[in-house]
C-alpha cells in the first residue's frame, strides 16, 4: 500500500531526501527512527503531498506522486486515503473539538450532518473525549488535543494513517494517553506511518523500523534488529 | 493604520475656535501693517479670481484688479488669501480682513458681517445643453421629461438660494443639486447628468469656448448685487471701502476696469450707494434655531449613517476577496490586485469620488451621487480593508492550513472553513477602527454634492450665523455615532485577549 522509490528530495540545492526507498508493511506498522535533521519529517510531508520532490515517485493507498508540481485534483484524492497527525496538533481553533472531527467529512466526503455527528461523537469516544465535544481546543490539555487530532483524521476512515512524532510536543506524563491510542488503531490492523524517538512503543508497535540518516535509509528490518 | 484628520472634525473645529476670537484688524492695524488681506477662492474660477494662464503661479481676474485698486486706494498693498469658497466667511475671524469674491449682498450677510456698498451686479443665467430640453426658463414651472428637473448650482450661492426658494415655494419644478466647483454643474449638464445650470452669466460668458455643447436659455432671470465682506468688528474698515469705492466710481477706474474685462454696464448696478439700503434679517432665537436646525441636521446625520453602512460591509467583501486573490488567486492575478491596492491607497479619496462622479459619465456611465459616493468610499476602503486581511491571513500558523489540507479539503475549502474565519477574529480590531475612520471620511461625500452632516453644517452655519451653537450640535451628533462604535472597537479587542488561547 505505500512504496517509495529512490525518492530525492532538495532543499535550497542541497538534497534533504537522497534515493530513498521502502516498502510500508500492508496494515503493520512502519516506524520512521534517525537522529533530528534527517528527514523523517520530510519524507511524511511527501508521502501526503504536502512537499514536492525532484527524483523517484511514490505510491501510496493506490495513488501515485510523481516528479514535478502535482495536480489539485489527484491531491484531493490522495488525501481522502491518507490521514495525517502533526507534531503541534494543528485543531482549529475557532471550532468546537466536535466541529473540529466533523469538518471533513462535511465539506470533503459531505456525509450528512446527523451522520457526521453521530461518527465524530463514536470517535471522540474512542479517544476517551466523548464529554469533552462541545469544549474548544485551547481548553484542553496537550495529550487530549492530540487524541481529538488522531480522532478528526480518522474521520475520514483514511487507508494509512501518518505520524508525526505524535508525542513530542507532550509533557512526559501525556504521551502515554496518545501512544495507547495509537496501539489500539495498530492492533486494528491500520495501515500506519510513525515517525517516533520513543524506542519503547517502536518495539512494542513495529512491524518494519526504518532508520534515515542524512537523507538516507541507513538500516531498515525488524525493531529487535535495529533498535 | 492610516491617521485620518476628519474634515468634519476641523471644520466643527474651525467653528470652535471662531468663538470670539477675532483676529481681524480694524483700519488702523491694517494701515499699520500696510496691507489689506483679502480672501477668495481661485477654483471658483473666471473672471472674478483664476490662476493666470500664462502663469498658473500668479492669480488673476476682475476681483484680483478691484482688491489691488481698493488697498490702494486706503494706501496699502493687497495680499490674496486663499479659501474654500462657501467657507471664506470664516476666514474673517482668523487671517483675512475681507473677502472680495462674488458674495452676494443678502440681508443674512447684512446680519451677520460688514457689508461694503455694492461694486458689480450680477444677473442669474439658465443653461442647457444645446437642442435639449428645457427651452425656455417658463419650461421649470412644469415637470420635465422625467419628473423633477435636474439644476446644478453652486452651494452657497445666490443662484441656489434663488432656485431653492422657489422650487419650495413650487413655482419651479426642479430638483437643486449644489455643486463645490463653479464648472462642476457645467461638466454634469454636458455630460447629460443633469438637464441645467445656473449661476451668474458672466461666468458662462467666460467659460463658452469649453462648453461650446451648452446655451443660454432666455435672459437672465434675477439678480443682485456683490458686496466686499468684513467682519462686523472691524467698522472702521468697512466705512474705508465704502470711500474708495465711492472714490473708483466717480473717478471712472471701477468702469475701465469692466470695461478690460468685457463686464461693460456692470456698473449700471451701483445705483444703490450703500449696503444700508438693504434691512439685515432678523437675528433667529435660539429656540426658533433648534426647532428649524436640528432636524435637518439629523436627517443629514442619518445620511452619513447610510453611506457608511452601505459602504464599509461592500468595502470589507471586496477587501477580502483581494487579500485571498493576492495570497491564493492565480499567478497573473496577484500584480493586478496589488496594482489596484496601490492605486487606491495612494491617491486621494476626494480624487476617486471624482473621478466617479465626473469621469464615468464621460464615458457614458452616470451614477447618482449617493451611488457613486458609496461606490467611492467602498472602493477606497476596500484596499485599506484587504491589507488588514492579508496580514490577518498570514498570521494564521501555516499548520492550520496544512492540517486543512491534509484532511482532503481543497485550497478554497481550507480558506472558508479555517483560514478566514480565524483571519477574521485576528483583524477585529483594526476593521472596527477603520469603520470609524470610513464614518468620518463620508464628509468628503459632499465634493459630489451628497449633503452629510459636516456639509449641512457648514451650510447652516453660514446661513444663520450661529457658527458656534450649531458646531457644537454636531459635534454632539458625531459623537454619539462614534462612540458605540469606539465601545464595540474595544470589546472586540477584550474578548480577543480573553479568548486567545494557544493555537496550536
Ligand atoms: N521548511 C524548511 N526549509 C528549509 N529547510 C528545511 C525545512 N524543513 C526542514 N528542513 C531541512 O531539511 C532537513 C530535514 O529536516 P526534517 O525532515 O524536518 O528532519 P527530521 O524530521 O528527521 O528531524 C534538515 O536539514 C532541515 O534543516
Ligand atoms: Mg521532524
Amino acid at each position: 500500500m505505500i512504496e517509495v522509490e529512490s525518492l530525492t528530495k532538495h532543499r535550497a540545492g542541497l538534497p534533504v531526501l537522497d534515493a530513498v526507498s521502502l516498502r510500508g508493511v500492508d496494515g503493520g506498522v512502519t516506524v520512521l527512527v534517525g537522529p533530528s535533521g534527517g528527514g523523517k519529517s520530510t519524507l511524511l510531508r511527501c508521502l501526503n503531498g504536502l512537499e514536492t520532490f525532484e527524483g523517484g515517485g511514490i505510491t501510496i493507498a493506490g495513488h501515485r506522486l510523481a516528479v514535478g508540481p502535482h495536480s489539485d485534483v489527484g491531491l484531493h484524492e490522495l488525501r481522502r486515503d491518507v490521514g495525517m497527525v502533526f507534531q503541534q496538533f494543528n485543531l482549529f481553533p475557532h471550532l468546537s473539538v466536535l466541529d473540529n472531527v466533523m469538518l471533513a467529512p462535511r465539506a470533503v466526503l459531505k456525509v450528512p450532518a446527523e451522520e457526521a455527528r453521530s461518527r465524530a461523537l463514536d470517535l471522540l469516544n474512542r479517544v476517551g473525549l466523548g464529554s469533552f465535544a462541545a469544549a474548544r481546543p485551547a481548553t484542553l490539555s496537550g495529550g487530549q488535543q492530540q487524541r481529538v487530532a488522531i480522532a478528526r483524521a480518522l474521520a475520514m476512515r483514511p487507508r494509512v494513517m501518518l505520524f508525526d512524532e505524535p508525542t513530542s510536543a507532550l509533557d512526559p506524563s501525556m504521551t502515554s494517553e496518545v501512544l495507547d491510542v495509537i496501539m489500539d488503531l495498530a492492533k486494528a490492523g491500520q495501515t500506519m506511518v510513525v515517525v517516533t524517538h520513543d524506542h519503547g512503543f517502536a518495539k512494542r508497535a513495529a512491524t518494519l523500523v526504518v532508520e534515515l540518516v542524512a537523507g538516507r535509509v541507513a538500516r531498515q528490518g525488524r525493531a529487535e534488529e535495529i533498535l | 493604520m492610516r491617521h485620518v484628520i476628519p474634515r468634519g472634525v476641523a471644520v466643527v473645529a474651525g467653528g470652535l475656535i471662531a468663538v470670539g476670537v477675532t483676529l481681524a484688524a480694524d483700519l488702523d492695524e491694517v494701515r499699520r501693517r500696510g496691507e489689506l488681506v483679502w480672501a477668495a477662492d481661485q477654483e471658483g474660477g473666471g473672471p472674478h479670481v483664476f490662476p493666470d494662464p500664462a502663469d498658473p503661479r500668479r492669480i488673476t481676474g476682475f476681483e484680483v484688479e478691484l482688491a489691488d485698486l481698493v488697498a490702494g486706494e486706503l494706501g496699502v498693498k493687497a495680499r490674496f488669501q486663499q479659501g474654500q469658497w462657501d467657507r471664506l466667511p470664516l476666514l474673517l475671524d482668523q487671517s483675512a480682513d475681507c473677502v472680495i469674491n462674488g458674495i452676494e449682498l443678502t440681508p443674512e450677510r447684512r446680519r451677520d458681517y460688514g457689508c461694503s456698498r455694492p461694486y458689480f451686479g450680477y444677473a442669474l443665467q439658465l443653461l442647457g445643453r444645446r437642442g435639449s430640453p428645457p427651452a425656455t426658463f417658463a419650461d421649470l414651472t412644469a415637470a420635465g421629461p422625467s419628473g423633477l428637473w435636474r439644476v446644478g448650482v453652486l452651494t452657497g450661492s445666490a443662484a441656489e438660494t434663488e432656485l431653492r426658494s422657489r422650487a419650495a415655494s413650487g413655482e419651479l419644478h426642479v430638483e437643486v443639486i449644489g455643486y463645490d466647483g463653479t464648472l462642476d454643474s457645467l461638466e454634469q449638464v454636458q455630460s447629460g447628468v443633469l438637464d441645467a445650470a445656473v449661476m451668474d452669466d458672466c461666468i458662462f460668458t467666460f467659460y463658452a469656448d469649453r462648453f461650446a455643447g451648452l446655451r443660454t436659455i432666455d435672459r437672465p432671470f434675477a439678480g443682485g448685487l456683490y458686496t466686499v465682506l468684513t467682519s462686523k468688528a472691524t467698522p472702521a474698515l468697512v466705512a474705508a471701502i465704502d470711500v474708495a469705492l465711492g472714490r473708483l466710481i466717480a473717478n471712472g477706474r471701477l468702469k475701465s476696469l469692466y470695461d478690460r474685462w468685457d463686464l461693460a454696464g456692470r456698473q449700471q448696478m451701483l445705483m444703490l450707494r450703500d449696503a444700508a439700503e438693504i434691512p439685515p434679517a432678523r437675528r433667529r432665537s435660539l429656540g426658533e434655531l433648534v426647532r428649524q436646525s436640528v432636524p435637518l441636521l439629523l436627517s443629514s446625520a442619518g445620511m452619513t449613517v447610510l453611506l457608511s453602512c452601505a459602504a464599509f460591509p461592500l468595502a470589507i467583501a471586496v477587501g477580502l476577496a483581494v487579500a485571498i486573490g493576492r495570497l491564493h488567486g492565480p499567478t497573473w492575478l496577484r500584480p493586478l490586485l496589488t496594482g489596484y491596492v496601490e492605486v487606491l491607497r495612494g491617491t486621494p479619496l476626494m480624487l476617486q469620488l471624482y473621478a466617479i462622479f465626473f469621469l464615468l459619465p464621460k464615458i457614458g456611465l452616470a451614477l447618482p451621487a449617493l451611488v457613486a459616493a458609496i461606490l467611492g468610499l467602498a472602493l477606497n476602503y476596500s484596499a485599506y480593508e484587504s491589507e488588514i486581511y492579508r496580514a490577518g491571513l498570514k498570521a494564521v500558523p501555516l499548520g492550520q492550513f496544512e492540517a486543512a489540507l491534509s484532511l482532503g479539503l481543497t485550497k478554497w475549502q481550507a480558506l472558508r472553513h479555517v483560514l478566514v474565519p480565524q483571519a477574521v477574529r485576528i483583524v477585529m480590531p483594526p476593521v472596527t477602527s477603520d469603520f470609524i475612520a470610513l464614518f468620518k471620511d463620508t464628509s468628503v461625500c459632499s465634493a459630489i454634492t451628497v449633503i452629510e452632516l459636516t456639509k449641512r453644517y457648514s451650510v447652516l452655519a453660514l446661513s444663520t450665523g450661529r457658527i458656534v451653537e450649531l458646531a457644537l450640535v454636531t459635534a454632539v451628533l458625531y459623537l454619539a455615532m462614534s462612540w458605540p462604535l469606539s465601545l464595540l472597537s474595544r470589546w472586540f479587542e477584550a474578548r480577543l485577549e480573553r479568548t486567545a488561547g494557544p493555537t496550536q
